[in-house]
């Protein structure tokens, strides 16, 4: 730990002292030269100029071709680490931990004109131990090792109208992003919500924002039109291994300048539909729904429908999202005569302030509303963050972060939780 | 999936790390390939040398010929109009627009664009349609509205003037005068007007003191919230490529259609150059036909994301949400900090008509 906090001082120290030698970055802001606020309100969340460069396959929009490719620049590489203190406060009492809460290795960059890559790779981490338990002694790590993107994206095959990005990526359909959001702890309650698991019988785990691996169709028009549509595995079950396809469409439309993440207006509307595997059929019909094998005969099907919308008033945006969701009976662990349905959403209203959007400030409301019968799941969250920016160098950036979120869970004696996080974010 | 992991580390073992160097590379890069700078690593500020095409070297008699004939109103058609009409070093190598006055009083319909480091604009003029300074140096004398000569006439009032035909014969080792010799000799001098030292390139070589920490914030705005450097980059600040801004046409001019003039490709209609940001505090009013009276001006335009209504605006253009303290710090950091200090160039003035060659 100690080593790092060096390290993090001498980088910074470098680029206080050496103002134009900054170039180890995340990997856009370092092949542009382009300080971090070029693309994000603030970093972690994209602006509108930041979307458009992501809804045009990583390249500068009208500038295709024009630009150099992956093997004309250095290496466009990329690290962010999370890091600090977290506290978690329920009825019994309180824990601390100190962690390193995340750690993303990104490379991305054009290969060739319209034609781009995109790669992250997230470490597992087993010191110290994520949950709030004690040392694990490696058994639960705080985070996973995972290829959490590697995906192509073959852009303007119709100019604006068509592109297409294969392998694992975050799919269009997740219209407010999770992994650009400036919360750190999974911040949108309803998009990892599903019917209960149950060690017996089938359930379902789909998580609505993890990232996908199929194919996707998106256009983004002139006339502030964008929609995105695509065929995927699934990842609730066995993703990698999956015969039996996943489908989603969602349509977008903005007004005013800009694509509704830092100014306009943006209304949106997803669905999606899926398949959870429930077992293997012979030779015996054992349950493996969270790892096997999609056979169709035993697939049940899953929906999650919603809209979302993004408002901006000077440097204030407000998201709000509410969806709908519906798993098939089979997938009910409490009645399988009856799909388990449930919906809820958030509103989130972030403020930048300071000059240069320094600093951040972000209250976030989620709800979730699982069915009468199982409202012991039901949850009402109470976020607040405090988001201050050291600099806004060439491709490197450092934050202090702190996050307070109140949780409650159940409805007539909720259980409560509180959990406060204060850390370091440093990208590079 | 296998191959993308095969190919990032492929991308990380062959590339060569952070190369950098071409900023302070010695020789200047030939001038064709200056059209073909691709947007990289590029860092504002650092200007590399001029480049100079290889059939118009720099030799010093050329040079000064080119600046007598840069100040001389014999040029045009009533011995009123030089380049410096309106290229004036007292007004940024621009005039007092908004467009610029020709002959007998004659309006064009754009603004004087600068002169001072034109030489790294890969296209001349608000549209590009001149490849290079030397092609657009033919094009003032016999542009009716300008100085409104011919080209033939031109070279007979210069050849007639024993100084002239004697100093050309120096420069080109040849009697006979040529419209391309007077257009390299424009050129040649057009090169050497480079502003290489403000306060802001002391800043990138290092003298931190050299700007304020207002200055510092617009910096850091213009490479940053503003976008700016989107299309300003490079060490003459400028992508020396097209973009329709939805910039308001004021003057003369009911409609431009810029860049489409030249190239007839209806995604080029109403884009426009993008300018260099080097001394721009010196030449209001700004932008193609002098619409906006001041830097302020111009920030707040992209503030609102550009102008209004315009179908093919730039992709590039979104709305800011800039403060006002931010726009204080953008104008802050392309007034003092961008105006050159070069006394070279600063102190250019005008031959006087008596020190023409006679
Ligand atoms: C009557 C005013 C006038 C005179 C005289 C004049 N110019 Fe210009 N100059 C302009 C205007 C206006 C433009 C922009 C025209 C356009 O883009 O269509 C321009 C463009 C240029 C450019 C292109 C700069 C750029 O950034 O694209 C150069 C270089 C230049 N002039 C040099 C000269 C030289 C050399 C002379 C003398 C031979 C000269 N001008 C005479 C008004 C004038
Ligand atoms: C999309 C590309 C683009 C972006 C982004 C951009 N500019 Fe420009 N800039 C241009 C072009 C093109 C022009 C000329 C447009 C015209 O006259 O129609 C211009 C003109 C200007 C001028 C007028 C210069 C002159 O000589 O008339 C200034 C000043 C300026 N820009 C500053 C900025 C600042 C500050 C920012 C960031 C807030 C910025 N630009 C962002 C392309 C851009």
């Amino acid at each position: 730990m100690k080593k790092l906090c060096i390290f993090i001082l001498i980088i910074a120290g470098w680029q206080f002292l050496v103002p134009e030698t900054g170039h180890s970055i995340p990997a856009f802001a370092r092949k542009y030269g382009y300080n971090c606020n070029m693309c994000h309100t603030s970093f972690t969340k994209l602006n509108d100029y930041g979307q458009r460069i992501r809804d045009n396959g990583y390249q500068l929009p009208g500038q295709e071709g024009g630009e150099k490719n992956v093997f004309d620049t250095p290496p466009p590489i990329a690290i962010r680490t999370t890091t600090g203190i977290s506290v978690y406060n329920v009825d019994k009492g309180t824990t601390t931990g100190f962690d390193i809460m995340g750690l993303d290795l990104l490379a991305a960059g054009v290969l060739h004109k319209n034609i781009s890559f995109m790669f992250i790779y997230t470490p597992r981490i087993d010191e110290p131990a994520a949950d709030f338990s004690g040392p694990g002694n490696g058994t639960n790590p705080s985070q996973l090792g995972a290829l959490e993107s590697a995906n192509l994206v073959f852009s303007n095959i119709v100019p604006g109208a068509l592109n297409l990005r294969v392998g694992r990526f975050e799919p269009a359909y997740h219209p407010i992003s999770s992994k650009r959001s400036y919360y750190i702890s999974e911040p949108y309650e309803i998009y990892t919500f599903t019917s209960p698991s149950d060690t017996l019988l089938p359930s379902n785990n789909f998580i609505f924002d993890d990232n996908q691996l199929g194919v996707e169709m998106t256009g983004h028009f002139r006339n502030g039109f964008k929609y995105g549509a695509g065929v995927v595995n699934g990842n609730g079950a066995n993703p990698d291994n999956n015969t039996n396809k996943d489908f989603y469409l969602n349509l977008f439309q903005t007004f005013g300048k800009g694509d509704g993440q830092s100014a306009g207006q943006r209304i949106g509307a997803f669905a999606y539909y899926g398949w959870q595997p429930t077992s293997i059929p012979s030779p015996s019909d054992f349950v493996v729904a969270p790892t096997g094998e999609a056979n169709c005969s035993c697939n049940k099907p899953f929906y999650r429908l919603g809209g979302d919308v993004s408002l901006n008033w000077k440097t204030f945006n407000l998201q709000a999202l509410f969806m709908q969701g519906m798993d098939d009976k089979a997938l009910n662990v409490f009645d399988t005569n009856k799909d388990y349905k449930f919906s809820g959403g958030f509103a989130e209203l972030d403020w930048s302030g300071l000059w240069n959007n320094r600093l951040l400030a972000s209250v976030l409301f989620n709800m979730v509303q699982p069915p009468s019968y199982d409202d012991s799941r039901t949850i009402k969250a109470y976020s607040a963050l405090l988001r201050y920016y050291l600099g806004d160098w060439t491709a490197v950036n450092i934050a202090l972060h702190a996050e307070f979120t109140h949780r409650e869970t159940g409805k007539d004696d909720p259980f409560k939780e509180n959990i406060f996080t204060a850390l370091l974010d440093f990208d590079f | 999936m296998r191959y993308l992991y095969v190919l990032a580390g492929i991308t990380l073992l062959l590339l060569p790390s952070f190369a950098l160097a071409g900023d302070n590379t010695p020789t200047p890069p030939p001038a064709t390939m200056v059209t073909t700078n691709k947007l990289g690593p590029e860092r504002i500020g650092n200007l590399p040398p001029v480049p100079v095409p290889p059939s118009n070297p720099q030799t010093s008699q050329k040079i000064l010929l080119g600046k007598q004939l840069y100040f001389d109103t014999r040029l045009s058609k009533d011995n009123t109009i030089s380049c410096a009409s309106c290229h004036s070093p007292s007004m940024g190598w621009s005039d007092a627009g908004p467009t610029s006055s020709g002959i007998n009083k004659q309006l064009g319909g754009r603004r004087s664009p600068p002169v001072s480091n034109s030489a790294y604009n890969p296209l001349q003029f608000w549209d590009g349609r001149a490849p290079s300074l030397e092609e657009q140096a033919k094009g003032p004398i016999q542009n009716p509205i300008e100085m409104g000569n011919t080209h033939l006439v031109m070279l007979r009032t210069v050849q007639d003037i024993p100084g002239y035909a004697d100093e050309f014969k120096h420069a080109f080792g040849e009697s006979n005068l040529t419209i391309d010799q007077v257009a390299d000799a424009i050129a040649a001098f057009e090169r050497t007007v480079v502003t290489t030292d403000s306060p802001f390139d002391r800043y990138v070589k290092g003298d931190i003191s050299a700007l304020t920490s207002q200055e510092k914030k617009g910096l850091e705005i213009f490479n940053g919230k503003g976008h700016c450097t989107t299309c300003h980059w490079g060490g003459n600040l400028s992508d020396g490529r097209f973009h329709n801004l939805g910039a308001p046409q004021t003057g003369p001019l009911k409609e431009d259609n810029g860049r489409y003039d030249v190239t007839k490709d209806p995604q080029d209609q109403g884009k426009f150059k993008t300018p260099t940001i080097r001394d721009v505090a010196l030449r209001a009013p700004y932008l193609h036909s002098g619409s906006d009276k001041t830097l302020e001006d111009v920030v707040e335009f992209y503030n609102k994301g550009g102008g209004k209504g315009v179908s093919s605006l730039d992709p590039m253009m979104v709305p800011l949400g800039l403060s006002k303290s931010e726009v204080k710090a953008l104008v802050a950091f392309m007034t003092r900090a961008m105006t050159s200090l070069n006394p070279e160039v600063a102190n250019v003035k005008p031959i006087p008509p008596s020190d023409l060659p006679k």
